[in-house]
């Protein structure tokens, strides 16, 4: 079963998760990810506003979905609500360092434009 | 008299050769079918007569069915149907005994035997362990009279016949029966973090092990759990193909998330059109663990039996739908009910309650008697022990089917023994968290404790010896400021880990307040406690 309700708006592609990342799906996960960007090198937006949990299993393929991306010069980037408890433990583990995280959709869109303007 | 007997020793010398011909084991090597034809046109020979056919009695419908014949091989090819006690054949049956019939004064429902020109007829039943399964005739197209030794040759050759009928039916059934009742009961029910599922089937009866009632236990696309208990009327191998069919059907419904109770209007729709005939009661369920709420939608089935967490059975009364399949178009509604941790659920079929001769009323109160008493004091599982308390002094008379669904209660200490698989993750941190919150624990330390013990959990997956086969515990305590969460597995902590467990371990260290790892031969044991700030 899909863990992810795709779209794509201006030629990014948007991921929402529909539940947890875990050691139990990150592999499904990336896979699925994997497929919708095909070859293209797409930026990448993963809308974690529905993930309750992310343990370090989701995270470490986060970031290694992240050097991927990077590698083909495109973009990750996350949106976690304000009121997430995930921002605390990415705090901790320091991923705002490796991966630009936006409290909504919209500012994350704002914030991929830029980032190609620049 | 005289003439009589003397008439029956000169025969009886050619007798003896049909019998033996009747009788001859060879026959017993043959398939079913060439073993009929080839047993009809001995008899032929034998008793000197035009026809002879065989009819095998169909009870789910009452009718005779033709199934081989001789010198009335349209009987078999034009499909001749004979109703119980209806016409010769059907008389035969339901009279259980040898009948003679001249044409010209008999009621005949089969128009074959009067195209043909026959004039005389003797039927004899075929029985087997007692019962009717069929008939075997003869007819002549000259008057005949037939006699004691022609009427003891026939039931000879019926008794053959009869045995190896059932023989071909019995392995056939066998067969079926071990086929369906793979398919038609789940593999294993699910293990949750938080829940204990147990189940009994039994069917009524020898022979055919196998009836029209089952149970089913799936997840909903909303993340919920269902549950489905009924029964199809009748039982054997129909019964239990239309109960496949339902199964298959509820669960196709129910993963295109329709709403429950458009799932049973849908289900009833769909058997109606389908022309099956059979109604069937059912009871679908959803339980919400995070909610602790149950949903319920009821087809004419009995009311599941709630024991709430105090030990108060009650039944779920609710208005009933009409049992599916006998009507187009009936509408179902859902009622919902809290169904709080430590709640436990019965579901089950009229076989458990029902006894001949006594008000349903009686049934429900020793059911709900036998269900409090379970959970007070449990034996081995909700399921056994209320199907003990129930029917080992009975006789079973009907099937039975029941499922017993039980939510540990989070007020304590909480123990949970989960199989090494990463599939229970999800689980397990959905009963943490409300075990948490029952503890006081506020949302942040909630999220720590759940999110370390989910670490520590799919550590212990990881390196779990004999791979999916084996278990972990995780165990949960309560102290006067601070929770403990334990995990115990029965591999080895490795210390030079791939980064992703060293982040683990790092995550645990700053979300609880202690973490605490021993290791030795009997396996890993990491204990997380956690300082709660506000105990109010």
């Amino acid at each position: 079963m899909s863990q992810i309700d795709f779209e794509q708006i201006d030629g990014m592609v948007i991921a929402h998760l529909k539940g947890d990342l875990d050691a139990a799906n990150a592999a499904a996960v990336q896979r699925e990810l994997a497929e919708s960007l095909g070859p293209d090198a797409l930026n990448l937006v993963i809308d974690l506003s529905r993930t309750r949990y992310l343990d370090s299993a989701g995270i470490d393929m986060l970031l290694r979905f992240s050097d991927r991306l990077d590698h083909r010069r495109a973009k990750l980037t996350l949106v976690i609500p304000e009121s997430s408890q995930l921002n605390r433990l990415l705090m901790i583990v320091g991923l705002p360092e490796a991966i630009a995280i936006h409290p909504s959709l919209d500012e994350a869109l704002a914030g991929q434009r830029s980032g190609e303007a620049s | 008299m005289e003439a009589q007997q003397g008439a029956g020793s000169s025969i009886s010398e050619s007798r003896r050769d049909h019998l033996l011909s009747i009788t001859d084991s060879g026959l017993g090597y043959m398939s079913l079918e060439d073993m009929l034809s080839e047993l009809l046109e001995r008899i032929r020979d034998a008793l000197e007569v035009d026809t002879a056919a065989v009819l095998l009695l169909d009870e789910d419908r009452g009718v005779l069915l033709a199934r081989a014949a001789r010198g009335l091989e349209e009987e078999v090819r034009q499909g001749v149907q004979v109703p119980l006690a209806r016409g010769f054949a059907g008389r035969v049956a339901a009279e259980a005994r040898p009948i003679i019939i001249d044409l010209e004064h008999a009621d005949v429902v089969n128009p074959i035997l009067r195209q043909k020109g026959i004039r005389s007829m003797l039927g004899v039943p075929l029985q087997a362990e007692g019962r009717v399964i069929g008939v075997m005739h003869i007819g002549t197209l000259v008057l005949r009279d037939f006699d004691e030794d022609d009427v003891a040759l026939m039931q000879l050759a019926a008794d053959r016949a009869a045995l190896a009928i059932d023989d071909a039916r019995i392995s056939e059934t066998r067969a079926v029966t071990a086929i369906m009742q793979r398919t038609l009961l789940p593999e294993a029910l699910p293990e949750i973090p938080g829940m204990r599922f147990s189940a009994k089937y039994l069917p009524a009866g020898t022979g055919i092990k196998i009836g029209g009632d089952w149970y089913d236990v799936f997840q909903l696309t909303d993340g919920r759990l269902g549950f489905v208990v009924g029964d199809v009327v009748g039982r054997g191998v129909l019964a239990a193909s239309v109960m496949a069919e339902i199964r298959t059907a509820v669960r196709a419904y129910v993963m295109q998330g329709h709403k429950l109770a458009e799932v049973v209007s849908m289900l009833n729709d769909l058997l109606v059109s389908m022309g099956r005939n059979r109604g069937a009661t059912l009871s679908l369920l959803a339980f919400d663990p995070d909610a602790e709420e149950l949903e319920a939608v009821v087809a004419g089935h009995l009311p599941p039996l709630v024991v709430d967490p105090n030990g108060d059975p009650r039944l779920l009364e609710q208005k009933a739908g009409l049992p599916v399949g006998v009507r187009a178009g009936n509408e179902y509604e859902a009622f919902h009910y809290p169904f709080p941790a430590g709640s436990r659920l019965l579901l089950y079929t009229d076989g458990l309650i029902e006894r001949r001769g006594e008000s349903i009323d009686i049934g429900f109160q020793r059911l709900a008697d036998a269900a409090a008493a379970a959970a007070r004091h449990p034996k081995t599982n909700l399921a056994d022990d209320v199907y003990h308390a129930l029917l080992d002094e009975m006789p079973l008379e009907d099937d039975v089917a029941l499922l017993a669904i039980e939510t540990l209660p989070l007020g304590g200490p909480l123990e949970m023994i989960l199989p090494a698989r990463a599939g229970v993750l999800a689980g397990l941190r959905s009963t943490l968290g409300r075990w948490l919150e029952a503890a006081g624990a506020n949302e942040d330390e909630q999220f720590d404790v759940t999110l370390s013990a989910s670490e520590a959990a799919a550590n212990a997956i990881e390196h779990a010896y004999g791979g999916s086969e084996s278990d972990f515990t995780v165990s949960c305590e309560q102290g006067a400021d601070e929770v403990t969460v334990t995990v115990r597995d029965h591999g080895r902590w490795r210390t030079a880990r791939p980064p992703g467990g060293g982040r683990g371990l790092s995550i645990m260290r700053k979300l609880v307040d202690d973490v605490e790892i021993s290791s030795d031969e009997d396996g890993t044991v990491v204990k997380l406690t956690k300082r709660l700030a506000d105990r109010s």
